[in-house]
């Protein structure tokens, strides 16, 4: 199969980008006033966050949507949606535990049952739902069906996450880019650093969606091929 | 049984589709979830939707939350830190000129200084008491990021110039 030249840059472009991230947040960036050298972690955990819950989620919700849509109903929307769940558990697991590690030396507690906190614990439980109902069901259509159904029910949970620091009292600090009024609280070579670490997560993601995807397809492929290979040998035992 | 009948069709059959197995292990599914997100939400939302009070808030309902272990939040007055051997002890203000003063147990967290916002988990000494007895002090950091400027020369009124 021939690659595109995007398809071509992706990894290395990413692999940049994040060795980037990481020279800019380690060594070039000042520390924080209040938080000190513990802010570089600001250049992990929001775009892990940003990640898990818009892109990844996002794309699992919008390809499900595009599978019960009529009109673009296909088995690769379904295998999309699934890829993209699986990489989103990751990303949400990395968002709880860069969080907790960011937490303990600011708050002073591992954990806080705090709005932020809890909806982003139930929505690493809806996506693992997720990948548990796909495999209870054997019938490909069924299992495409009400797993993109739950998907779509499941992403009701994403707004709730994002405006739970304004509509609840929380220990999580509210939005520093994303705010009510769009101020970006974060100045200078710290801001520069937070987008370019935004950019190379979201690359990320795409790169181990499409090695996830391409993982799938040859696992099915394969899967035909082994059992191909298994009934021709046994026919040739059976000559014999 | 004859083997060397390589007519045998071993043309692959697909297994005959159960769906009311697949039903049933959809709802085993949903069971399990919905029994972890009850567990999630229990420990929680419903329990700390709003997970503090704030001191103009705790002082409003003085006489209904009495002794009762609460969060409270509260920036912390400039001055007022008074380290112990076993915690803190400390001024909160609110917003409205309210002020509590704390007492905490437990070592606190690594930035807690002056002039920041932290929640401190306690109960008021008594009924009428402005006293906080706290067993836990939590940092609540600002959504702010501002560049420490070691290098810049200090004003001899504190200022940074």
């Amino acid at each position: 199969m021939m690659k595109t030249l995007s398809q071509r840059l992706l990894g290395p472009v990413t692999l940049v980008l994040l060795a980037l991230t990481f020279w800019l947040g380690l060594w070039i960036t000042p520390p924080d006033k209040v938080q000190g050298n513990l802010v570089r972690l600001v250049y992990v955990h929001p775009a892990v966050a940003w990640v898990a819950l818009y892109v990844s989620f996002g794309t699992a919700t919008i390809a499900s949507a595009l599978y019960l849509w009529k009109r673009t109903r296909s088995m690769v929307m379904d295998r999309i949606a699934h890829c993209a769940m699986e990489v989103s558990v990751v990303f949400i697991v990395l968002t709880l535990i860069t969080g907790s590690i960011w937490g303990r030396p600011t708050w002073g507690v591992w954990w806080a049952w705090d709005a932020r906190l809890t909806t982003t614990a139930i929505l690493g439980v809806l996506a693992l739902g997720y990948l548990a109902l796909r495999r209870a069901n054997d019938d490909p259509a069924l299992r495409a069906r009400r797993s993109a159904v739950f998907a779509i029910l499941s992403a009701i949970n994403v707004p709730i996450i994002h405006f739970s620091v304004q509509w609840w009292k929380t220990l999580h600090q509210g939005a520093t880019v994303f705010t009510s009024n769009r101020t970006l609280l974060i100045h200078g070579s710290m801001a520069w650093t937070l987008l370019i670490s935004f950019i190379a997560f979201t690359m990320l993601f795409f790169w181990l969606l499409r090695a996830r995807y391409r993982l799938e397809v040859a696992r099915e492929l394969h899967g035909h091929a082994t059992l191909d290979e298994a009934l021709a040998q046994r026919r040739s035992e059976g000559a014999f | 049984m004859d083997h060397a009948d390589s007519s045998l069709d071993l043309t692959p059959v697909a297994p005959p589709v159960s769906k009311s197995r697949g039903r049933r292990r959809s709802i085993g599914v949903l069971v399990v979830l919905v029994l972890a997100i009850l567990l999630l939400l229990s420990q929680g939302i419903l329990h700390s939707l709003n997970y503090f009070e704030t001191v103009d808030q705790a002082l409003a309902q003085r006489t209904v939350l009495g002794t009762k272990v609460i969060r409270l939040e509260g920036v912390v007055q400039r001055g007022s830190i008074d380290r112990t051997s076993n915690g803190a002890s400390f001024t909160l203000d609110g917003s409205k000129d309210h002020k509590v003063f704390v007492d905490a147990h437990g070592s606190p967290p690594q930035l807690f200084q002056a002039n920041i916002p932290v929640v401190v988990v306690g109960h008021f000494a008594s009924r009428s008491s402005l006293k906080f007895d706290g067993t836990q002090i939590m940092v609540k950091h600002t959504a702010t990021y501002i560049a420490a400027h070691p290098t810049r020369v200090k004003a001899p009124n504190g200022t940074s110039r």
